[in-house]
C-alpha cells in the first residue's frame, strides 16, 4: 500500500498540556490525527468500520481502520463489509464516526476522564450545518472536548504551500479528493466560498471504474480485484493522458511505444504438469499386454464355437438317426414312436434338421449368401421357377390359383430387386468413371485441378449452407442469425411461415361483405395448402449434397491437407473456443487503455455518467463566479493554479491541467500549474500549523458558545485562515 | 479470542475512559435498533436553502454545472474512440471487431457495460 496506516499506540499524550490542540483530517478515505505544531500526524488510519462477528465466540466485534488481512482470517465477515461515515464527502452516520473518533484517541493515547484539548477538525467546504452540529454535539457530549475549530483541508493546504512559497496569496486550489473534487479561488489568502465550485467525482470513482473495467475484462479473474488490490494498481500504474484521443490512437494502432505503455501482471500461475510421451519400452510392454488380452479372447471365441459345433453336429446326427429309424417304423405307429422324442410328426423332425443344419453352417463361418446367389443365378429362368404365372386362370384349381398369386408377388419383387442392384451398378460406373475423367485432368495439371476443385466445393457448401437456412430460418433477409436473433418469426421455416400466414388471413377474412368462399374449386386448395402435410421436405440428401460428399472424398485423396467442413450452415459453431489448455498468458492482466482511461474520468466525468464539468472546466467556472470580474486578478489567480488532494498524484495532471485551463482562458493569459508538496498530507500540515499559532483560540468555539447562539450561527461560522 | 488479535488490539474496546458516555450506554441493546441518521439527500432538504439568498454558497449551488464541452465518445470495451453506435445494445464501439465482440456478449453484460457510463435499463 502507498498509503502505511500508522496505528501504534502513543505514550506521550499525558505530556501534553490541556491547551495544546488535536488536529484531526477527517477525510473520507483516510483518518489522521495528531499535534498541533507536529510535523506528522502521529495515527493515521483508513475511515472506515467493520463490524464483523467473531468466529469462535460469536460476539460481534467492533473493527476500526484497516489492518493486517490475515487477523482478520477469525472474523466471520461476509454480513458486513468495511462501512464509512461519510455519504458523498459529509458525515453523515454519527454512530460509525464515534466509532472512529474513540479509535483514533484510544491510538493517541488518551487515558484521562475526558478529551481536554481543543480539537480543530476538517470538515468539505460549506458543509451542511446539520452535520456541523451533530459533530459539534458528538465531540462536546461525548469525549467532553472545550472547544472545536473547522476548517476546510483544502484551504489548509493551501496556506501550508503558501508559507512554503509554492504558490501566492492569490490563487486557484484545485483539490480532486476521495469522492469529490473542489476548486476554490484564494484572495488576499482567504478562501472565497462564493467562487467555489464542486464535481462529485474523486478517487473512489476512477478505483471503482478499474475495478469494473477488469472485472468485465477478465470475468474468470474477478474475484482477484478486490478494492484493495485495485486501488494499489491505479496508484501504481495510472497516468494522465495528455490528449486522451492520440493516446489511444497509440493502442488502437498497436504500435511500438504503445506496447511500451502497457503494463501487465502476472497472476500466480503454475504450468500443468506436463505428460512425458511413453517410452518404447513402455509401449512394447502396452502393446504386448494388449496381444496377449486379446489372444486370450480370441481362444475364447474359438472354445466356444468348437463347443457349439459338437454340439449342432450331435444334434444333427440324432436327428439324422431319428429320421433313418423313422423310415423303418410304420405310418400307423408314428406318433407313438414320437411320443418319447417330442416330436409331433416327420415334417417337424425335418424342419427341426433344416434349421440345426443353417446354424450349422453358419457357426462354421461358410458364406452365408449362397443360397441368395444361387436364386439371383436362377433368375434368368423365371418361367422355370414359376411356373404358374404363364398359364391362364381359367386352367387352374383354386389352389392353384392361390399359389399363382403368391409366385406372381415373388416375381415382382426379385425384379424389383434387380432393377435397383442394376441401377447401383450404373451409377457405380458412372461415378468410377467420373474419377477417371478427373483422374485424367488432375494427371494434365495437378494444381490447376486441386484449386479448381476446391473452387466447386466451396460454391456447393455454400448452396447446401443456404438451401439449410432457408429450411430452418426463413429466407435469406434476415442473415444475421449468427447474432442470435430470437424474435417469434426467426424460429419459423420459409413454408411454416406461410402456413401461418394463410391461417391468420382465413380467420380475419370473415365477416367482411359477403362471404364467397366456396363458390370456385379453387377456394378449396386453402386446405391443401394449410394443412400440415404440406410441410414434408425431402429430407432425403438430395443431389448437390451427394456431388459435395463425392467433391470432399476426393478432395481428402488429392490434397492432404484438406479438411471438410463437418458442420455446415452453423458458421457460429466454428467460432466456439476449443477447450485448450490455459497457458501462462489466461493469467495475465493487461493494462493498456485502462492506464489513462480510468484517471481520465476527472476530466470528463460524464463518461461514467456524472453530467457534471471536469477538472480544467471547473477553474473557468470557479473564475466567472467570483463576484468581481478583474482582469488582473483573474490573471493572478491563474498564475498561481495550486493542486492537491489524493488522486492529484497521476503524473502529468499538471502539464494536462494546463493545457485545458489555457484553451478556457483568454490569449495570453499567464497560467502557472503546480503541485503541492505533499497533496497528501499537507492539509494535515497546514492545519497543525494553523492550530499552534497563538491567535488559533479566537477561531474557536466553546460548548457554551454553541448552545447559546444556535444554529444559525454555526451556519455563518467560517474560520479565518489569515491569523 | 486468539493472542495475535488481541496482541494487534484489532478490536474497539468496548470500555474507553476518556468518554463521557460509553457506547453500551448510548445503545444498551448492542448495535441501535432502527435508523436514526439521515441521508445526505435527506439532510439537503432539511437545510432549507431555498430561504437563504441565492448568492450565498451552500452544499447545493457550489455544484459545478454541466461540462460544456462537447463529449467525447468512447468505445465501451476499448476505450477507443468511437465513432459508431449499436442500435441494438446501445453500446458505442470502435471497429467492426468490437462490434463482432459485442453482438455475442451476453444481455448481462452488455447491462454492466452500459451501467458504467450510467445508461443502462433500469427497472423500477
Amino acid at each position: 500500500m502507498p498509503f502505511i496506516s500508522r496505528i501504534q499506540r502513543q505514550s506521550d499524550y499525558s505530556l501534553f498540556p490541556p491547551s495544546t490542540p488535536i488536529v484531526i483530517d477527517n477525510g473520507a478515505s483516510y483518518f489522521r490525527i495528531g499535534w498541533a505544531g507536529e510535523t506528522e500526524p502521529r495515527v493515521i488510519f483508513r475511515n472506515i468500520v467493520q463490524r464483523p462477528r467473531h468466529k469462535t465466540t460469536g460476539e460481534t466485534v467492533t473493527i476500526v481502520g484497516d489492518h493486517d488481512p490475515t487477523l482478520l482470517k477469525y472474523f466471520d465477515c461476509t454480513r458486513s463489509g468495511p462501512r464509512s461515515a461519510f455519504e458523498s464527502n459529509v458525515v453523515y452516520q454519527f454512530e460509525i464516526m464515534e466509532y472512529v473518533l474513540d479509535f483514533a484517541f484510544d491510538r493517541l493515547g488518551a487515558n484521562e476522564s475526558q478529551i481536554d484539548h481543543p480539537i480543530l477538525i476538517t470538515e468539505c467546504v460549506c458543509n451542511p450545518v446539520y452535520s456541523r452540529g451533530k459533530m459539534a454535539e458528538l465531540l462536546f457530549e461525548t469525549y467532553g472536548v472545550p472547544s472545536i475549530a473547522y476548517g476546510v483541508d483544502a484551504a489548509f493546504s493551501y496556506k501550508y504551500n503558501q508559507q512554503h512559497g509554492v504558490c501566492a496569496k492569490d490563487g486557484l486550489a484545485i483539490c480532486p479528493g476521495f469522492t469529490t473534487t473542489h476548486v476554490i479561488p484564494f484572495i488576499n489568502g482567504e478562501p472565497v466560498y462564493k467562487g467555489c465550485c464542486r464535481t462529485n467525482i474523486g478517487g473512489f470513482h476512477i478505483t471503482d471504474y478499474m475495478k469494473q473495467l477488469l472485472s468485465l475484462k477478465y470475468p474468470h479473474h474477478m474475484a482477484r480485484f478486490t478494492w484493495e488490490k485495485v486501488e494499489d494498481l491505479k496508484m501504481e500504474h495510472c497516468y494522465i493522458a495528455q490528449d486522451y484521443g492520440s493516446e489511444a490512437q497509440l493502442f488502437q494502432k498497436g504500435l511500438k511505444e504503445a506496447e511500451e505503455k502497457t503494463r501487465c501482471w502476472q497472476l500466480p500461475w503454475t504450468p500443468p504438469p506436463t505428460e512425458e510421451p511413453p517410452s518404447e519400452e513402455e509401449l512394447a510392454r502396452k502393446a504386448a499386454i494388449k496381444e496377449k488380452q486379446s489372444q486370450r479372447l480370441r481362444e475364447m471365441a474359438e472354445a466356444k464355437r468348437s463347443s457349439r459345433i459338437n454340439e449342432l453336429e450331435n444334434e444333427l446326427n440324432g436327428l439324422e438317426f431319428l429320421l433313418r429309424q423313422l423310415e423303418q417304423v410304420q405310418e400307423g405307429d408314428i406318433p407313438s414312436f414320437l411320443s418319447e422324442t417330442g416330436y409331433v410328426s416327420k415334417q417337424e423332425i425335418e424342419s427341426a434338421l433344416m434349421k440345426v443344419t443353417q446354424s450349422l453352417r453358419k457357426t462354421k463361418g461358410e458364406p452365408k449368401g449362397d443360397q441368395a446367389e444361387i436364386e439371383e443365378k436362377n433368375d434368368p429362368i423365371t418361367s422355370e421357377k414359376f411356373p404358374l404365372i404363364d398359364i391362364p386362370d381359367n386352367m387352374l384349381t383354386a389352389e392353384q390359383l392361390k399359389e399363382k398369386r403368391k409366385q406372381l408377388f415373388l416375381k415382382t419383387t426379385s425384379e424389383g430387386r434387380q432393377r435397383a442392384k442394376q441401377k447401383r451398378h450404373e451409377e457405380e460406373l458412372e461415378r468410377e468413371r467420373r474419377n477417371q475423367e478427373d483422374e485424367v485432368k488432375r494427371l494434365e495439371n495437378p494444381e490447376l485441378y486441386v484449386e479448381q476443385l476446391q473452387v466447386k466445393y466451396k460454391e456447393l457448401c455454400e448452396k447446401v449452407e443456404q438451401r439449410k437456412r432457408l429450411k430452418t430460418n426463413g429466407g435469406p433477409t434476415n442473415g444475421n442469425n449468427i447474432s442470435g436473433g430470437v424474435g417469434r418469426g426467426e424460429r419459423l421455416s420459409a413454408t411454416q411461415r406461410e402456413r401461418m400466414r394463410l391461417l391468420t388471413t382465413a380467420a380475419f377474412d370473415r365477416g367482411k361483405g359477403e362471404d364467397t368462399f366456396g363458390a370456385k374449386d379453387e377456394d378449396w386448395q386453402l386446405y391443401k395448402l394449410m394443412s400440415k402435410d404440406n410441410d414434408d421436405e425431402d429430407e432425403g440428401p438430395n443431389e448437390d449434397e451427394s456431388e459435395l460428399a463425392r467433391l470432399s472424398s476426393r478432395l481428402q485423396e488429392v490434397d492432404p491437407t484438406f479438411v471438410p467442413k463437418l458442420d455446415i450452415g452453423t458458421s457460429q459453431s466454428t467460432e466456439v473456443p476449443r477447450l485448450r489448455p490455459l497457458t501462462k498468458e489466461d493469467f495475465q492482466i493487461v493494462f493498456g487503455v485502462e492506464r489513462f482511461r480510468c484517471p481520465e474520468i476527472l476530466f470528463r466525468p460524464n463518461w461514467i455518467g456524472i453530467d457534471q464539468a471536469g477538472l480544467d472546466e471547473m477553474a473557468g467556472v470557479s473564475i466567472r463566479r467570483l463576484p468581481s470580474h478583474d482582469q488582473e486578478l483573474e490573471s493572478r489567480l491563474t498564475s498561481s493554479i495550486f493542486v492537491t488532494g489524493g488522486s492529484c498524484l497521476f503524473p502529468g495532471i499538471n502539464e494536462r491541467l494546463e493545457a485545458g485551463i489555457r484553451m478556457i482562458r483568454p490569449c495570453g493569459s499567464p497560467i502557472k500549474v503546480v503541485k503541492a508538496l505533499d497533496p497528501i498530507l499537507d492539509a494535515w500540515r497546514g492545519a497543525s500549523a494553523y492550530a499552534a499559532s497563538s491567535q488559533f483560540f479566537t477561531q474557536t468555539f466553546s460548548k457554551m458558545d454553541y448552545y447559546e447562539k444556535g444554529e444559525d450561527w454555526l451556519r455563518g461560522y467560517e474560520l479565518r485562515y489569515t491569523l | 479470542m486468539e493472542p495475535e488479535v488481541i496482541e494487534a488490539e484489532l478490536v474497539l474496546p468496548t470500555h474507553l475512559s476518556f468518554k463521557r458516555v460509553q457506547m453500551y450506554e448510548k445503545y444498551p441493546k448492542g448495535q441501535s435498533r432502527g435508523r436514526h441518521w439521515k441521508h445526505l439527500r435527506q439532510i439537503i432538504q432539511a437545510e432549507n436553502y431555498q430561504n437563504f439568498p441565492p448568492d450565498e454558497p451552500n452544499y447545493v449551488n457550489i455544484e459545478s454545472p454541466p461540462s460544456m464541452h462537447p463529449c467525447k465518445k468512447i468505445c465501451d470495451i476499448t476505450g477507443y474512440e468511437a465513432p459508431y453506435s449499436d442500435p441494438r445494445t446501445n453500446l458505442r464501439y470502435a471497429n467492426a471487431e468490437v462490434f463482432k465482440l459485442i453482438r455475442s456478449l451476453p444481455n448481462e453484460y452488455v447491462q454492466r457495460y452500459l451501467a458504467q457510463r450510467n445508461a443502462a435499463v433500469v427497472l423500477k
